[in-house]
């Protein structure tokens, strides 16, 4: 069967992202739809360059390049949002790139936006079932706050006669995904990475293909007018073994368990410094893994050549094992160090909450097709061609 | 004598990072126009680097100029060289030399013609240790020598100051970082016998490539290229009395280790007299300084068209005889029924 997207003109911001360059593909793979990107920056365009995919170069804080860019498309899905730069930055690039989306979309006849938003933007969710129909929640961190913000916005412009619908993933992971695949994979290789009461927390998870096909579900649905929806995994999972999988591909275990209390002191104590700047700086310089990153570097190799240089008592003050600065305590074999866990993800990895895409399952036929082991599998397989394990 | 009047044509990310810095250290020319259409990339490189004139066709710079630097989209590399070497300017282009060998013998016959120089912009020979890799190989140090493999990618963040290197005119990251890596190759072994080329361009232009190669000499080699993934970006050749690795970057270290050994010996080569190169700037301040050479004593330059053409005729092929490169991820998709795993199914 032809899809209703063939040969439409379609727009994607953010395709040069994780979420947007999944789309993007699909969409002239699959859909056989005419895809514009828009683009920032060429540089991050590589992947989207195997493709028939025009190019437009924009920007979503100027509104002629975003009127050029929507001018003669049928559909737009907006997935950019601010990702660099200080929060006020990010917040002006989400609140009002949006805006300037939505009047190029409003002016030139688009036939349905659809705005990626956030779970984010229920803020810390209590344990139990949750659904759109939860109250946002501001929680004072630029990222959900400004997505709020974004998703009022475009919601906002249904009345005056923009066909909009709001699509809010979970957390999403999969090839090319950034902030839960790639990310946890380098804290684990570089580090311990802490599981607030042993992970037990839900992780409402969902593979970038199911979001992708949600996305596209929410443009050709009729009945998703003015429509927010949920889109999340078949089931949630434990941070636990979100972790887990993660260290399994890696063959190493880098987790420990802390109580929510004890992350807190962490991060605190961490942010502090303990036992002076220079001895914090020397137990990093011991670590195997910064060592060897050090070597690599021509700045590393010189360090390397003068540190040989010193004489021989000097030289195993600083680097045998267990010897510390006078005045020290003898520090413990060398373990990985643990990364401090931000507050702001303290209640989030601690909740229970089971996030549920009824609503998109219902309306759109949102079917999510990959399970926690299947999506990890590929995950998985990505990973290890990526050269990341 | 009078410095060489040199124009910069093409004003995007490899002028601005690579060509135009080198210059400024480099005796006997000087930079006198830059050329490009996009009106601002002319002013902004004028006012950063000084230079006196811009023009948005080549043209119009070839009456100030005795010799050019191409820095543009592979696929104008052959039409601006001919047209500049017809009128006796000498050509310094960057690699790929051109996308097809009648275009590079075409610049070849243009440049035999006039007897203005044509030199390639193929910097890894001015390389110390890939250049002293060619000689551990032809003395015969590691005994017959068995497969080589090399990986090179990175996750692409080349400042590019336009869609145009994206083009499929252009070719994608074969013609790219693979024209360096086949150049190596070719100079390393001698000629290919036989390859199989698959790569993921899907209607654009590949950011993955893998190329299985067979060469006249007999050995076997894989290459793997990549804008999408960070890779250890060397060459590891294995013979019958030791392993070689050596980085297949401007700026790169070489480790031995021999047949059923233990330890490993790493260094980065030199040349007696030589300071190494610290950077890409370095190498191509080097390989300006023979382009120059080349130009004042009327010699060949160090990578001439004729050499040049061979890593052409391997791309223009690969091109030719491409199959579509099945990611190991994607090839799990293929277990169901939907159009995405047909796809790759299909692929």
């Amino acid at each position: 069967m032809m899809s209703p997207l063939a040969n439409a003109t379609i727009l994607v911001t953010g395709a040069t992202g994780f979420i947007g360059g999944r789309l993007a593909e699909r969409l002239v793979v699959e859909h056989g739809a005419q895809v514009r990107a828009l683009v920032r920056n060429f540089g991050r365009a590589a992947r989207l360059a195997r493709y028939p995919i025009e190019l437009v170069q924009g920007d979503l804080c100027s509104p002629e390049t975003i009127d050029r860019a929507v001018a003669g498309c049928d559909y737009v899905f907006h997935c950019a949002y601010g990702s660099d730069g200080q929060d006020d930055a990010r917040r002006v690039v989400n609140a009002q790139g949006t805006r300037h989306v939505l009047d190029a979309a409003l002016k030139h006849g688009v036939k349905r936006v659809v705005h990626t938003s956030t779970v984010t933007v229920y803020g810390n969710t209590p344990d139990g079932p949750l659904d759109e129909t939860a109250p946002r929640v501001k929680t004072g961190f630029a990222y959900g706050d400004s997505k709020i913000e974004a998703e009022e916005t475009a919601l906002g412009y249904v009345s005056r006669g923009l066909s909009v619908a709001v699509v809010q993933p979970t957390v999403v992971y999969g090839p090319f995904g950034t902030t839960f695949t790639i990310k946890p994979l380098q804290l684990l290789k570089s580090g311990r990475v802490i599981l607030v009461n042993g992970g037990d927390g839900l992780a409402n998870l969902v593979y970038v293909d199911d979001v992708v096909s949600g996305m596209i579900a929410a443009a050709t649905h009729q009945a998703a007018h003015g429509e927010t929806f949920i889109l999340s995994g078949p089931q949630p999972t434990t941070w636990r073994a979100f972790y887990a999988a993660h260290e399994a591909m890696l063959g190493r275990s880098a987790t420990v368990s802390m109580t929510p209390e004890e992350a807190l002191k962490h991060f605190h104590g961490a942010d502090a410094g303990g036992g002076g700047l220079a001895g914090q700086m020397l137990k990093a310089l011991r670590h195997p893994a910064v060592k060897k990153r050090l070597a690599a570097t021509r700045e590393g190799q010189l360090a390397i050549r003068a540190f040989h240089m010193l004489p021989a008592g000097l030289r195993a003050r600083i680097s045998g094992p267990g010897v510390a600065l006078p005045g020290a305590a003898v520090p413990a074999p060398a373990q990985p160090p643990i990364h401090p866990l931000h507050p702001s993800k303290i209640a989030f990895m601690t909740s229970k909450t089971f996030v549920r895409s009824d609503k998109a399952q219902r309306i759109l036929g949102f079917t999510p097709q990959f399970d926690f082991v299947r999506g990890m599998d590929l995950t998985a397989a990505w990973a290890e061609w990526a050269n990341l394990l | 004598m009078r410095p060489i009047r040199l124009g910069v044509i093409g004003a995007g990310a490899a002028a601005e990072g690579i060509h135009l810095p080198a210059l400024a250290r480099t005796s006997g020319v000087e930079t006198v126009a830059i050329v490009d259409p996009a009106a601002e990339r002319v002013e902004h490189v004028k006012q950063k680097f000084g230079v006196p004139a811009g023009y948005r066709d080549y043209r119009d710079a070839i009456p100030h100029i005795d010799a050019a630097i191409l820095g543009i989209p592979h696929q104008y590399h052959a039409p601006v060289t001919i047209d500049l070497l017809n009128a006796g300017i000498h050509v310094l282009v960057e690699k790929p030399m051109a996308l097809s060998t009648a275009e590079c013998d075409a610049m070849i016959q243009a440049a035999e013609r006039s007897g203005a120089r044509l030199a390639v912009g193929l910097l890894r020979r001015f390389a110390p240790t890939l250049r002293y890799t060619k000689e551990l190989l032809e003395s015969g140090m590691l005994g017959p020598i068995r497969s080589f493999d090399v990986r090179e990618g990175m996750v692409f963040r080349w400042p590019v100051k336009s869609a145009a290197m994206f083009s499929p005119a252009c070719g994608g990251v074969l013609a790219d970082i693979g024209t360096h890596v086949l150049d190596l190759l070719l100079w390393w072994f001698g000629d290919i016998a036989a390859f199989e080329y698959r790569d993921d361009a899907a209607g654009g232009v590949e950011a993955d490539a893998v190329l299985n190669l067979e060469m006249a000499c007999g050995v076997t080699g894989r290459v793997e290229l990549s804008r999408t993934r960070d890779l250890r970006n060397s060459c590891i050749i294995r013979g019958e009395r030791g392993t070689l690795e050596v980085g297949t970057k401007t700026d790169s270290i070489v480790t031995l280790t021999p047949a059923r050994g233990q330890a490993s010996l790493s260094g980065r080569a030199t040349t007696p007299g030589q300071q190494p190169p610290g950077n890409l700037a370095d190498l191509f301040a080097w390989q300006m300084a023979d382009f120059v050479r080349a130009i004042e004593t009327g010699t060949a330059p160090a990578v001439p068209g004729s050499e040049a053409r061979r890593s052409v005729a391997v791309l223009e092929a690969c091109y030719r005889r491409r199959q579509p490169l099945v990611f190991p991820f994607e090839s799990l998709l293929v277990d169901a029924a939907s159009p995405l795993r047909a796809t790759a199914k299909a692929s």
